[in-house]
């Protein structure tokens, strides 16, 4: 069974859009889509470009270096030049703290 | 009875046009012509990891190698198409064979320009555009040893940072005062000649090569107009490329900067296409033809070109958009613009974090980025919207692009 680590308190302001965490020496990318959280891993499979400093637009993340983009909710690559998908992550609120599968 | 759809051209443009007819349905004879011997890659790491040994070669096929067989596509990679023949719809190659299509898509590309310069012929003197030239390239690379880049446009700032990156003694020429001026302009221009002058890059402005020398047909040096010798153990020459259109001398379709096309990529001649860095494409969003050559422009216009042929196209209007990595510098462009009377900065060009953008009559006609891509995507909008922005908006990094982007469309 997966393991959850708590990472930030499940608001916008601690959240915003799009930041990552490290999770057990990983940095994992948290996507705020309308409330529901969407995590990745943070490093573009192209050239490893930080994807939290990118865009969000819907369920897309938009890589802010080369414009690779792929889907949140499944990690597949919806644009190059990136190749191989995304590692996704599950996530969860728990009392109001927000716990990505580490 | 079977129609047959026939591509010139192997690159990004003309092998993704060959997987967007099939995955569209087109289940006629498809045939893809390339004058590499490789199938299609994508020419962006040549100059960048590729060059660097940092990626392979199969990292940049755009299809694994079997897909063509897979899908049917019939394919002559290393086979140059020579002449087209529009009366009687038929392709001819260097082997002299003939080819019949119904509708044709031209994407040949770019061939890097040659200037007539001594000693070009000369070993150890490269040019750079595919992934032999890289190569070639490649093989010279190695710590201390000493090269000479000629021209400082994308290909030449890209390769000097990289062989810098590798450790070799680079010295570049450039006619200009400036690196990139004619697309960056002098203040941006200036950024990226600092960031080379502190990675130790010897910049030699407002002067030309006048010949390649050395001894036993291998480079050794290089001399200047204004009289400089540099020596060397190789040299790169980036200066430029043309559009590849000789083997349409014999037909219809219009030539001026490239193959003349509309906004589905049409030519002047029925059933001939063309897409990529070959086509000077009239862009429903500018107003105006444009021929772009950058990864994403071949891409996208081949796919729409592909749809065109299928009669389900639609007028391609990308904002056109390219990256320029340099050293650990991330440079990003997108729009299109040959002259603006203000830029706009928002960050700062001193931190080389910034976004600047190109306006003309208080339109945003382009926008460039070093470290800040964000920012970049987000004036896509703003350059496709084609109105006049407050420019203490666009430079105050307290408000977000979108938000000028949307009210941009409420006042429509």
């Amino acid at each position: 069974m997966a393991e959850f680590v708590t990472v930030a308190r499940a608001d916008e302001k601690t959240v915003g859009e799009m930041r990552a965490f490290d999770v057990r020496g990983t940095r994992i990318a948290v996507a705020n889509e309308n409330g529901t959280f969407y995590a990745f891993d943070d490093a573009c499979t192209h050239l490893q470009c930080s994807l939290a400093e990118g865009n969000l637009e819907e369920t897309t993340v938009i890589c802010p270096c080369h414009g690779a983009e792929f889907d949140v909710t499944s990690g597949a690559v919806l644009q190059g030049p990136a190749r191989g998908p995304l590692a996704t992550y599950e996530t969860r609120v728990e009392g109001g703290a927000l716990e990505v599968e580490g | 009875m079977t129609e047959t759809f026939v591509i010139v051209g192997a690159g990004l443009a003309g092998g993704g046009a060959a997987a967007t007819l099939r995955e569209e349905g087109f289940d006629g004879r498809l045939v893809l012509i390339g004058a590499e011997p490789q199938p299609p890659y994508e020419r962006p790491p040549l100059s960048k990891e590729y060059l660097r040994g940092e990626s392979s070669f199969e990292e940049a096929l755009i299809r694994p190698p079997d897909f063509y067989s897979d899908n049917d596509i019939e394919v002559y990679f290393g086979v140059e198409a020579t002449r087209v023949d529009d009366a009687e719809k038929a392709v001819e190659l260097d082997s002299g064979e003939l080819l019949a299509y119904d509708k044709l898509l031209v994407a040949t590309g770019g061939g890097n320009r040659r200037p007539k310069i001594p000693g070009l012929g000369l070993e150890g003197v490269y040019q750079l555009r595919t992934v032999a030239d890289s190569d070639r390239i490649r093989r010279e690379v190695a710590p201390g040893r000493r090269a000479v880049v000629v021209g400082m446009g994308f290909i030449g700032s890209e390769v000097a940072a990289s062989l810098r990156q590798s450790g070799v003694e680079v010295a570049v020429v450039d006619r200009n005062g400036v690196p990139l001026r004619r697309v960056l302009g002098e203040e941006v221009g200036r950024v990226v000649e600092a960031i080379h002058r502190e990675h130790g890059v010897e910049l030699i402005f407002e002067d030309t090569v006048a010949a390649f020398e050395g001894d036993l047909g291998r480079v050794q040096r290089v001399t200047t107009r204004n009289g400089r010798s540099i020596g060397c153990d190789f040299a790169v020459v980036g200066l430029g490329v043309q559009p590849v259109t000789d083997l349409l001398a014999d037909t219809g379709v219009e030539i001026d900067n490239g193959v003349v096309v509309d906004e589905y990529c049409r030519t002047s001649v029925e059933g001939i296409y063309a897409a990529g860095d070959v086509a000077n494409h009239y862009h429903p969003v500018l107003g105006r033809h444009i021929r772009v050559e950058h990864w994403q422009n071949a891409l996208k216009q081949g796919a729409a070109a592909a749809r065109s042929m299928l009669g389900k196209g639609k007028p391609y209007g990308e904002v056109p958009w390219f990256w320029s990595d340099q050293y650990d510098l991330n440079l990003q462009y997108a729009g299109f613009h040959t002259d603006w009377d203000e830029l706009v900065v928002r960050g700062s060009l001193r931190e080389r974090n910034f976004v600047a953008f190109y306006l003309e009559d208080g339109k945003v006609l382009a926008a460039v980025a070093i470290g800040r891509g964000r920012d970049l995507r987000r004036s896509i909008p703003l350059i496709k919207a084609q109105r006049q922005v407050e420019a203490a908006k666009l430079r105050d990094p307290d408000i977000d692009l979108r938000t000028l982007a949307s009210v941009q469309e409420t006042h429509r």
